[in-house]
């Protein structure tokens, strides 16, 4: 690797320098890239939601459940409306890859074949599955929406879940 | 010869080492222990921590890979050990050339499969998600624990290659050489990834792409750079310094010294180099007839006591220098 630094180790360290000199100037890490919480904060929160009793029920009206209460909470926090979409899972990923949603709940775990799809939150509870293995109830997020995810995670933490 | 176990350790085939040899070797060895087991950590550390990142997972593909080259060379420090053998005439030293070749081809692969990773996550606009991490209780962000992570593997490595890239080169060893080098450029490695995870933070979607493919070209530049010299040396490439930049000083040294013989009209010779040792074939033209048993024998005894390195030499009397076994008269490299 010799002669590899002439090249590259320069701009690197400049870059590293630009990098912590900005994070010092007052943006906050980490930042969504595309302005998620921000836009959301006293607007509305656009969340989709797939049948998964007992974490959603959508049967009839208005959903409810654990994780639609834990969402109503948290948009509370935000100071915005919740606007509810429900559907099939693979058709709410799609709209949250697009950037149509903002959140997709259903009783999803953490072993979910979403995840190279959106981001997952941290487990907010841990229950048993019907193999007796521990499994991590989760919500998703739009990829890389660092700021609205981890202010998703602060709060889903802060609150004392169990699992129904 | 004996074959003790021990005196094995300290030896080349053959060749006995001197003792400031012997030293450089144990160090040598003590040094690639050491490289292992700070490896071990930093794999495991940066496994815990790489999430989503593009980048982290480049800085652990080539911390894995750095795992090679200290054990091909604990292996080859074994193997070169062996004493020739009816079998194998000229000894074991090559073992050094094929570990050589399988560290190389790994970089290789490896960095070129990580530089089409990278490049298709930043073409397809890949947003790396880093979310919170609860660690003893506190909630932090992962990102900056991969920071921590990534400063710590950038120290030991850097220290690590600086204090065995001079054994390398006492000991012509050129797994060990390639170790010490990509072990002394691991802070670029850091760094970058570094540089990644804070674009993340800051809300720069492609920095962790963009830092993955700069690591990721690093590894594949060590892969072509190793694969070149290794292969040269397998092909019987005219022997070179450890680090493959120019021609061994002692080829020249040893043609001055068989010159400088009384009764030598002329003399070159041909040098490979097996792996640690040479193998040299000396040509000399004496001033008038053949050479006297003596005389060759003064020659080899002079030749021989050059360095450690020439031991596996012949001394052919010939009646004019064979310019079809010796290129370099005729002027071609």
């Amino acid at each position: 690797m010799t002669g590899w630094p002439r090249g590259g180790a320069g701009p690197t360290l400049l870059g590293a320098l630009g990098v912590v000199s900005l994070a010092a100037c007052g943006v906050t890490v980490p930042t969504d890239p595309d302005g998620t919480l921000d836009r959301v904060r006293g607007s509305e929160l656009r969340v989709g939601v797939s049948p998964h009793e007992p974490w959603t029920v959508t049967t009839d009206g208005a959903p409810t459940g654990l994780e639609v209460d834990l969402v109503e909470g948290f948009a509370e926090t935000l100071d915005a409306d919740v606007v509810w979409t429900s559907g099939g899972e693979e058709e709410l990923v799609g709209d949250l890859e697009r950037g149509d949603l903002d959140l997709v709940i259903g009783g999803l775990t953490a072993s979910s074949p979403w995840t190279s799809h959106a981001a997952v939150t941290v487990a907010y509870v841990t229950v048993t599955d019907p193999d007796g293995k521990p499994e991590g109830h989760v919500m998703l997020t739009p990829m890389g929406e660092n700021a609205f995810l981890v202010e998703l995670e602060r709060y889903l933490l802060a609150q004392e879940v169990e699992a129904p | 010869m004996t074959q003790g176990a021990v005196e094995q350790s300290f030896r080349f085939g053959n060749t006995e080492l001197p003792p400031e040899a012997r030293d450089a070797a144990r160090k040598a060895k003590r040094l690639a222990w050491l490289t292992i087991a700070f490896l071990v950590t930093a794999v495991t550390l940066v496994y815990l921590v790489m999430g989503s990142s593009q980048a982290m997972k480049a800085a652990w593909a080539e911390d894995l890979l750095s795992f090679i080259p200290p054990i091909a060379f604990l292996v080859a420090m074994r193997i070169t050990g062996r004493v020739p053998t009816e079998r194998h005439p000229y000894g074991y030293h090559r073992s050094v050339g094929i570990g050589h070749l399988v560290a190389a081809t790994a970089l290789l692969t490896m960095g070129a499969f990580l530089v089409f990773d990278s490049v298709s996550g930043l073409l397809a606009g890949e947003h790396p998600p880093v979310g919170l991490i609860v660690v003893l209780g506190h909630q932090i962000w992962s990102g900056w624990l991969m920071v921590a992570v990534l400063a710590y593997t950038c120290v030991p490595a850097v220290l690590l290659g600086r204090a065995k890239m001079p054994l390398a080169e006492q000991l012509h060893d050129r797994v060990l050489h390639a170790d010490a080098d990509m072990n002394k450029a691991d802070w670029m490695t850091g760094v970058g990834g570094i540089v990644g995870v804070l674009g993340i933070g800051v809300g720069l979607w492609w920095a962790d792409s963009a830092a993955a493919l700069f690591i990721s070209a690093s590894i594949l530049h060590d892969g072509v750079k190793n694969l070149r010299s290794a292969v040269a040396a397998l092909m019987d490439a005219r022997a070179t310094t450890v680090d493959g930049s120019e021609p061994h000083p002692l080829g020249g040294a040893i043609d001055e010294t068989l010159r400088g013989l009384e009764w030598v009209g002329s003399a070159a010779s041909r040098v490979r180099d097996q792996g640690h040792v040479f193998h040299v074939e000396a040509f000399v033209v004496a001033r008038d007839g053949m050479p006297t048993q003596e005389q060759l024998q003064q020659a080899w005894d002079a030749v021989t006591d050059l360095d450690w390195k020439v031991e596996d030499l012949v001394v052919v009397p010939v009646d004019e220098l064979p310019e079809e076994l010796l290129p370099g008269l005729r002027g071609d490299h």
